[in-house]
């Protein structure tokens, strides 16, 4: 019973440590070809991302000002 | 007169043993090291409070309806008893308490009907633990909600940091070694599902460790869960030395390179992987993973908000109450304070620190074949502890190095680590079960 305790803890030890690498191991190989996959074949996240950004300067108005003279102008014809 | 004699001896001052004053005392230190000391206190709050319920003399909070009786010790109820585990009437309690704790689930649950035909009923805080923790629940819904507050974007960015956080489960198994090595030398009475349990310690992952020891050891689960919050708590103090002694001045001040931006469309298929993966290599710790993947799918997804929000929210706050007081049950005084409970606390600390060493080394060993060098202090983070010890990582970089933020690199090996400390739970769960122990 002694002797087989530290066998018990001896067969945990190898097969869940060996679990455990076997797995993640397994698990990075999956992400990396899942990463690899999606960035070759539906890469569309970044696109929409960088397509508003230039559109914002070509803009005359900035649209901080455009919101200061449309307040203005609200301000103005209330008061008369 | 007699009145008076009555309310005397129904009084807490009268019931109170020895035990359990001192175990209000350790329920109020826990208290304190929650309140003043911010030690983990949305847990060690209610865990305190719960433990200091379950030691109210004569109100039998934490027992349940058997346990009141057998406590009443009343001569007709043990005839009774008696007669239900086939022993002679007329046997001592001794024997009848012995008995119960050998009968069978059926035999068991007969005796809590006849008890309840006595009068006897559950203890409030016995319901919440058979309601939350005997059943799975409450840890399974909490790693939901940790699964829906967590980031996977630095671990895709840099999927190599997966083998820092299985490098730091070796805490687990070194100490599920030291256990039985403990039980070999006759200090301590641990059997192999009791080792498995206290080694989860050095997951640093709370509801794992929960989970785990309500399979394999429910009477130590006290002592296991007050074990790992406490040292989840002290990451801060046991990691920087060890992280210190196993690397050098050049090593620590390694800058590593930006991370790679992640799609939407890989963080959404991520859960769905490691879900696919549990399901073909692991099933034993598919309610643990799969838990865990759901709560991430649903933050991921983006389609679900509602659900995502009352999972990382509402349904874990409600969660974390009943687990912690369900704990606290546990910390009635016949069970808690055992010798074993002195082995635990000071195995624990050993498991949190070959966990850390582990990852550490495993970060060394991967820049000898690597290009791209890692920082090994992000090694530490393999130890779950989310986020505290991604945290830490970052500050003892900063002390070498000021310019060296390591906070978003480490938060890759942090919650490979939690992926982690659920396989090491799994495997250890189904390994345990069929050694029959």
């Amino acid at each position: 019973m002694q002797e087989s305790i530290i066998q018990q803890g001896v067969d945990l030890l190898i097969f869940g440590m060996g679990t455990v690498f076997v797995f993640l191991t397994v698990l990075v190989i999956a992400t990396l070809g899942m990463s690899s996959f999606i960035r070759r074949f539906f890469p569309d996240a970044v696109a929409p991302v960088t397509e508003p950004a230039p559109t914002t300067p070509s803009n005359s108005v900035d649209p901080r000002h455009l919101a200061i003279i449309k307040a203005a102008i609200e301000k103005h014809r209330n008061k008369q | 007169m007699d009145n008076l004699l009555g309310l005397w001896q129904e009084s807490g001052l009268y019931l109170m043993t020895p035990g359990q004053m001192v175990m209000i005392a350790v329920g109020l230190l826990l208290l304190f090291l929650a309140i003043n000391k911010n030690f983990e206190p949305l847990l060690l709050v209610p865990i305190g409070f719960g433990g200091i319920l379950a030691n109210i003399p004569g109100a039998e909070l934490a027992s349940s309806a058997v346990d009141a009786a057998l406590h009443g010790a009343h001569p007709d109820v043990l005839a009774a008893f008696a007669h239900t585990l086939g022993l002679e009437i007329g046997s001592s309690l001794e024997a009848v308490k012995d008995a119960y704790n050998h009968a069978s689930v059926s035999v068991q649950s007969q005796l809590s009907l006849q008890a309840a035909d006595f009068g006897y009923s559950n203890g409030m805080l016995y319901n919440f633990y058979s309601v939350a923790i005997a059943s799975g629940i409450a840890p399974l819904v909490i790693f939901m909600g940790v699964g829906a507050m967590t980031d996977f974007g630095p671990l895709l960015a840099n999927p190599k940091t997966l083998f820092l956080g299985a490098a730091a489960q070796f805490g687990i198994f070194a100490t599920i070694m030291g256990a039985v090595g403990m039980s070999y030398l006759g200090w301590m009475d641990f059997s192999i599902a009791d080792a498995a349990a206290i080694g989860i310690i050095g997951g640093a992952d709370g509801p794992t460790a929960i989970y785990v020891s309500s399979l394999l050891a429910p009477e130590l689960l006290g002592a296991i869960a007050v074990a790992a919050y406490s040292y989840m708590a002290l990451v801060p103090l046991i990691q920087p030395p060890i992280m210190r002694a196993l690397t050098t001045e050049e090593e620590r001040k390694i800058s590593m390179t930006q991370l790679r931006v992640v799609s939407k469309r890989e963080k959404i298929a991520f859960p769905i992987v490691v879900l696919i993966l549990v399901a073909m290599l692991l099933p034993s710790a598919a309610p643990l993973l799969g838990m865990f993947c759901f709560g991430n799918l649903m933050k991921e997804c983006g389609v679900v908000d509602r659900l995502s929000d009352t999972a990382q929210n509402a349904l874990i706050n409600i969660t974390t109450i009943f687990l912690g007081l369900s704990v606290g049950s546990k910390l009635a005084a016949d069970k808690f304070l055992d010798p074993k409970t002195l082995g635990i606390l000071a195995l624990g600390i050993v498991a949190f620190g070959i966990g850390t060493a582990m990852g550490v080394l495993m970060a060394k060993l991967m820049n000898k074949f690597s290009e791209h060098k890692l920082n090994p202090l992000i090694g530490s983070a393999g130890v779950s502890a989310v986020p505290m010890a991604a945290r830490v990582s970052n500050r003892v970089g900063l002390e070498a190095n000021p310019q060296n933020f390591l906070l978003m690199h480490a938060m890759g090996p942090n919650v490979a680590g939690v992926i982690g400390s659920a396989v090491a739970a799994g495997v250890m769960i189904s390994m345990v079960q069929s050694m029959g122990g």
